[in-house]
């Protein structure tokens, strides 16, 4: 577990730069958005999912989020098939906030075959490049927290 | 010299909601892909009632007396509640990419910056608003604005307000499907506390094209740009087109299903301060909105300022706690504590009902 300038943002995951993460498992790829995400977005109050067995690829806006009056983008952070969506998120969107890489996970995409979805992989951000992915966002705020004043 | 961008002005006629909200949602999507500078579309709704994208339109208004009254009804494709729209309403779009530089990062930077610029203009024609978090514009403790916004194409997002210029609350009232049809019984207007319009605050008769000035000009003072009056090109025609047809005057679309459950309770609680009673408007598991009301002492603007801290927030009770607590003050509403405040809620929590 990595805590990173105050957001969690777990080691063994890969992140999207639109603040979506994959926890892979052999095909079966896991997604869900990041503490940083939840923090700045505040209050999730709906997400509208796609449906089981829709095909999405990597990049591909596959679903939106509500928080605030802002609608935001989910973003498939790999490509293959939606096989499963978190029911709980019906009952409680708020999950994404207290636990965003738990019970507040999204939906899981299972990845044709192993050797794409590893070179897909290689387009996410992992390991040592998340500290420098934080920085990036952290910087691009308070440049305009700056600017601002 | 300084950046150009596009300005789609309509002072001659008000618009269908099909065309207003087919224009506004070609905005981002030419400026991700028509190589367009970002683009401002001011301009007048026919009389008309629009639902934030995710609300359940059937909970939320009383189609009947819309009909009765010829008030069309839509829905949106950005966030949040109901809003009222006509002739005195000046309605706001606008498609710029989120990492534009004048505009701040994040939900909430692009909201404070979009806020600034209708601060700007309100107080061209003479009022002292503010930005009451987290989505308002306020003056004296009454909204003035409201603002959402949805990230569409690529990285650019569609920004839309309205500005209200002039207002019939009798109206909202009759065609909302909300708690105050019940307070009105008792001869209690809550929208007339909580909102406000700049003929009110002026006591003059502003013009709609006054205040549509005033922003223009905001924007290019706000932003450092500067505007080059402009229509939709072939392409944007076509876009436009295309959201009337398929999205705008389709019943999938406007009766939409995609949307939390709408539900709504009552709560009185009997406190050394007097007798609190709260309407809750739940949408799934948070508050879309919450009228704090009851025989205690307190004043409007606390008391918006606490519903305001719970709108659009989880409706656990930690949350509310939080949040109340966020902004509470002593004696903000005498003789009644965060902890008696949040029992009262969780009561009206509990009493929830269908729409």
């Amino acid at each position: 577990m990595a805590e990173i300038k105050g957001y969690n943002m777990p080691d063994e995951l890969f992140y999207h730069e639109e603040h979506s993460w994959a926890r892979v498992d052999g095909t079966k790829v896991t997604v869900g958005m990041t503490d940083m995400f939840q923090k700045e977005a505040g209050d999730i109050v709906f997400v509208d999912l796609p449906e089981e067995e829709d095909e999405v690829s990597q990049g591909e806006t596959c679903g939106k989020i509500q928080s605030r009056k802002w609608i935001g983008k989910l973003v498939a952070p790999v490509s293959g098939e939606i096989t499963e969506i978190n029911e709980e998120m019906e009952e409680d969107t708020g999950l994404i906030n207290t636990d965003p890489y738990g019970e507040g996970w999204i939906l899981v995409i299972e990845a044709e075959d192993e050797d794409e979805l590893q070179s897909e992989l290689k387009n996410l951000i992992h390991g040592d490049a998340v500290h420098d992915f934080v920085d990036r966002e952290i910087a691009k705020t308070e440049e305009e927290k700056a600017k601002a004043e | 010299m300084s950046e150009q961008w596009r300005l789609f002005k309509n002072l001659t006629r008000s618009v269908s909601t099909a065309e207003g909200l087919a224009v506004d949602d070609t905005l981002p999507q030419s400026v991700s892909r028509n190589n367009s500078p970002p683009i401002l579309h001011l301009y007048t709704f026919v009389p008309s009632v629009i639902v934030g994208k995710y609300q359940d339109i059937e909970a939320a208004l009383r189609l009947e007396r819309c009909k009765a009254h010829g008030i069309e009804f839509n829905r949106r494709s950005t966030g949040g509640g109901t809003v009222i729209m006509g002739p005195e309403i000046v309605a706001l779009g606008l498609g710029i990419n989120v990492d534009h530089p004048r505009l701040k990062k994040g939900v909430g930077g692009v909201f404070q910056s979009l806020s600034l610029v209708l601060l700007r203009a309100l107080a061209k024609v003479g009022i002292q608003g503010y930005f009451q978090p987290k989505n308002d514009l306020e003056v004296n403790g009454r909204k003035i604005a409201g603002l959402s916004a949805a990230s569409e194409a690529d990285s650019c997002l569609l920004f839309h307000t309205s500005l209200l210029v002039d207002f019939d609350i009798a109206l909202m009232t009759d065609i909302m499907n909300t708690p105050v049809i019940k307070l009105e019984d008792k001869g209690y207007n809550c929208f007339s506390q909580r909102m406000t319009t700049v003929r009110d605050e002026l006591g003059r008769k502003v013009s709609v094209t006054e205040m549509i000035e005033a922003i223009q000009n905001s924007f290019e003072e706000e932003f450092s740009i500067r505007f080059k009056e402009d229509s939709p090109d072939d392409w944007e025609e076509k876009t436009i087109r295309g959201f009337i047809e398929e999205r705008y005057t389709q019943d999938e679309w406007i009766f939409s299903h995609r949307h939390p459950r709408a539900r709504m309770g009552v709560g009185q609680l009997k406190t050394k301060g007097g007798l609190l009673e709260i309407y809750l408007a739940l949408s799934g598991a948070s508050i879309e909105s919450v009228l704090v009301t009851g025989d205690f002492f307190s004043t409007s603007e606390d008391l918006h300022r606490i519903e305001n801290a719970l709108k659009w927030t989880s409706a656990r009770r930690e949350s509310i706690q939080n949040n109340i607590a966020s902004v509470w003050h002593d004696n903000m509403i005498y003789g009644v504590d965060v902890p008696t405040l949040t029992k009262a809620i969780l009561l009206a929590k509990e009493n929830q009902v269908r729409l």
